[in-house]
């Protein structure tokens, strides 16, 4: 038994599972005991929690990393509870001892609007990196009202410009669809999954009308027509070099630049119009162009850039856009400026909004799935695990062949889940549906596996038995990937999840565990 | 009288395929009828069509509880009752469900007046289109398209015979058409994860589809029967395992979209078991037949 043991434990199937297996929990990190406290969602500007230094976690963190409330004046969070009894009925100009995973904040209470609000929102502390989506967690629900009366076909591009806007910021999971009400007004209902609220007002209410002009005459606008190319890439794009941060008062300010490629056209119009311009030459030699270039962004200045006298008359279509941003220290200052970078790139490329919209109401909305779902789902899932194990059980009668069995469905299905937070994909509906499917073609294949081995009937050769099975596991895995990789490809958010999901758990299971599974059967059972 | 169904099964194969093709084309049937009287393929819910949302202002409803009295008034409507909270507390619930135009909302709306007291409360209602894009099913059918003909050709490469591939790519289809067809019968209303469970299909199905065409074509030992029988000892296994999971699940999963998932896959499988031992084994064995010839 021992020397089988050891055979086991030195198979390159079964280490390379384990190995896998060992990295898919470190990127889960399940908190088998709980996790106490309450972890910050949002910080809202100007608030005293700002003040006090907290900041709005980025989105880029993985959900255990984000700042934790532990204890307020003393006091131990342990519950979303504990955090509002000790926030609500506060009085103006206290002093709030805040104590996070990260230190100490001494927060100053101020009143506004007779309330007083430390400006924070808080969920309960996550148990695992992973992510859950709208369907699982809930998230903020904004009805947007269109300024004026529009046609249905600028309330669809609205909506299919809205969504664009909302994916080139990174977030996967968004609802948007059209809402009138009875007396036939119409709304943009918009549901996203865990972002901070001020960030959806922003990026929501602005119509973004992105303007650049010469001498108050326009060059060109933002969206698709004037504007051929965003660069979004490290080598065009990012903090400008040239510039770069400085301070300036209390804070700090630094400048990004992105570079773009204008239409033929609005290059052409660059050229009438910096043709009429007079260059005045400076004592360095090189000489500007007597107007600027200046980009506006909803009718308000965002920046000026100079123009070189040798652009004169000239139709450039590389152009170079900057701004800048600003914080309390460096790091900060680059975030900000990084922040602004990423939205001016985002309303240049989808262009600007047919319509002005303005935020009627905005609220937090549970989950559609309802709370008790998640562990109702893996009540069903475990009893479908066993309801699985007694069929098996009942036509192979042998538990050395049902124990690797079950060992091989679970792996698979931590492989998904430790893929998903690595990625930080979000866990939703199409998530689970992937998985209900990897794990059911992962019985099917492991039962063929079984069956190529039992009854290998005249073949004798161990290694011809597997390669049998593997031909139809293969067969079978190739097909169902070309099945969905069309989907992958065109499919539109729902399908696009339960495609990815699908062909991520598969891929695991016929590359690493259903092998691992053959050769621990083929120990196991070779006597 | 298992002997005679076996000699059925065994000799009268080519009558036998009437079967799954008189059930493919009686589907066919269905989703056209189906779509010359509704104007859709299949019933769309709430998640497909849109609907509206009534939101309430009161935080002392129970929400479980509303759910199931709608439910129970409303057997085949769509819903989904949550809250909204605001500072960590609840101050109101919202009901999304199908009801599109004014005469369903109000049904609905009076309906609700009779668990909760609306003359006090400040509500509102919204109708909401759809969460897809008009262009989504278009789309969905374009990727299903291409999606077939990519499954063909690795079939195709794979095994390096016509007839077969077809086989496959045929039972599958069958296979989703049939269950949407069923599907239809019921009277329930597809969400969008529906439509992930009818894509689940086309992997059930190739499993088997494979393993039949695997041990048929590329295996020498024994006679045709013989390895028929064979592949159907392991594929009838691999189907019990799913249907005994699924029927278990069906029983204990609260979810109703979890429950349509589920049941979808049920018939899916069912109908799968026809499509692979019936369609798949007639037509793999005619062409053996030719083949001899």
């Amino acid at each position: 038994m021992n020397t089988r043991l050891k055979e086991l434990l030195t198979n390159w199937r079964v280490i390379t599972l384990v190995i896998f297996l060992i990295f898919a929990l470190i990127s889960i990190q399940p908190q088998i005991f709980g996790n106490d406290g309450v972890t910050i969602r949002s910080v809202e500007a100007n608030s005293s929690a700002e003040l006090a230094g907290l900041q709005n976690p980025s989105a880029k963190l993985t959900p255990l990393a984000k700042e934790k409330i532990i204890s307020i004046n003393g006091e131990t969070v342990k519950t979303e509870d504990d955090y509002y009894r000790l926030t609500d009925n506060l009085k103006p100009n206290r002093t709030l001892r805040i104590e996070t995973d990260d230190g100490f904040y001494n927060l100053i209470t101020k009143e506004t609007n007779g309330i007083v609000n430390v400006g924070l929102k808080v969920y309960p502390a996550p148990t695992s990196n992973m992510k859950k989506g709208l369907d699982l967690e809930g998230g903020t629900r904004v009805l947007l009202k269109p300024a004026e009366k529009i046609s249905e076909d600028n309330l669809d591009l609205t909506i299919s410009n809205l969504k664009e806007r909302l994916n080139v910021y990174g977030l996967s999971d968004v609802v948007v669809r059209s809402a009138s009400d009875l007396a036939g007004d119409d709304f943009i209902l918009v549901e996203i999954a865990g972002v901070t609220e001020g960030e959806v007002k922003d990026l929501l209410a602005k119509q973004g009308k992105f303007e650049a002009k010469i001498s108050n005459e326009t060059v060109f606008f933002g969206g698709k027509k004037d504007i051929t190319y965003v660069c979004r890439s490290a080598d065009c794009s990012g903090i400008n070099p040239q510039r770069g941060c400085s301070k300036i008062g209390d804070g700090y300010t630094c400048s990004f630049f992105f570079a773009i490629t204008l239409s033929g056209e609005a290059a052409d119009r660059q050229a009438q119009l910096t043709d009429k311009l007079t260059v005045l030459s400076e004592e360095g030699g090189s000489g500007y162009l007597s107007d600027d270039l200046i980009l506006y962004l909803d009718d308000k200045e965002v920046d000026s850039l100079r123009i070189g006298a040798e652009l004169k008359g000239r139709a450039t279509t590389d152009i170079q856009i900057s701004g800048s941003g600003s914080g309390i220290d460096q790091p900060d200052a680059v975030n900000d400026a990084l922040q602004n970078m990423k939205r001016l790139q985002t309303i240049i490329i989808t262009g600007s909004l047919p319509v002005k919209l303005e935020v009627v109401k905005m609220d937090t909305i549970s989950p559609s799935l309802g709370k008790e779902f998640l562990s109702n789902i893996v009540l069903v899932g475990i009893l479908a695990i066993l309801s699985v194990v007694t069929v098996v059980l009942i036509r192979y009668r042998k538990i050395k062949i049902v124990m690797p069995m079950v060992f091989t469905i679970v792996s698979e299905m931590v492989l998904i889940l430790g893929f998903a937070s690595l990625v930080g994909w979000n866990l939703d509906l199409a998530a689970i549906a992937g998985i209900i499917i990897v794990a059911g073609t992962g019985v099917d294949h492991l039962i063929v596996i079984t069956d190529e081995i039992l009854k290998g009937e005249v073949i004798s050769d161990w290694k011809k038995r597997i390669k049998n099975a593997m031909f139809i596991v293969f067969g079978a895995y190739l097909t169902t990937l070309a099945g969905m990789l069309p989907l992958w490809f065109a499919g539109a958010g729902l399908l696009k999840g339960f495609a990815f999901t699908t062909i991520v758990g598969i891929s695991f299971g016929v590359l690493i565990a259903r092998p691992a599974y053959a050769a621990i059967i083929e120990l196991l059972l070779n006597e | 009288m298992k002997n005679k169904l076996k000699q059925i099964y065994e000799h009268k194969y080519k009558v036998l395929l009437i079967i799954p093709f008189l059930l493919l084309v009686l589907a066919l049937v269905q989703i056209a009828v189906q779509t010359s009287i509704t104007g859709d393929f299949v019933n769309k819910g709430i998640s497909l069509k849109g609907g509206s949302t009534i939101t309430i202002e009161d935080s002392s409803i129970n929400i479980v509880e509303l759910e199931n009295v709608l439910r129970e008034k409303f057997q085949n409507a769509d819903f989904s009752v949550r809250t909204i909270t605001s500072a960590g507390s609840v101050v109101g619930i919202a009901i999304d469900s199908d009801a599109q135009n004014s005469e369903q909302i109000d049904v609905l709306v009076s309906a609700l007046k009779e668990e909760v007291d609306l003359e006090k409360l400040e509500y509102s209602v919204e109708v909401m289109g759809s969460s897809l894009g008009k262009s989504f099913f278009k789309q969905t059918f374009l990727a299903l398209i291409i999606a077939f003909v990519l499954m063909g050709v690795v079939v195709l490469i794979y095994f390096r015979t016509i007839v077969p591939s077809m086989a496959v790519i045929l039972a599958a289809f069958s296979d989703i058409v049939v269950t949407l067809a069923i599907f239809n019968l019921t009277g329930m209303k597809l969400s969008t994860a529906g439509i992930a469970a009818f894509l689940m299909l086309i992997g059930y199905s190739v499993d088997t589809d494979i393993l039949l065409s695997s041990r048929l074509l590329k295996r020498k030992e024994g006679s045709v029967m013989h390895r028929v029988y064979g592949a159907m000892q392991t594929g009838l296994t691999m189907s019990t395992t799913t249907l005994v999971a699924i029927f278990v699940a069906l029983i204990f999963v609260q979810s109703e979209v979890v429950k349509q998932i589920m049941i979808i896959l049920f018939i899916g499988l069912l109908v799968d078991l026809v499509m692979t031992w019936i369609q798949n084994v007639g037509i793999l064995r005619l062409y053996l037949e030719r083949k001899k010839k």
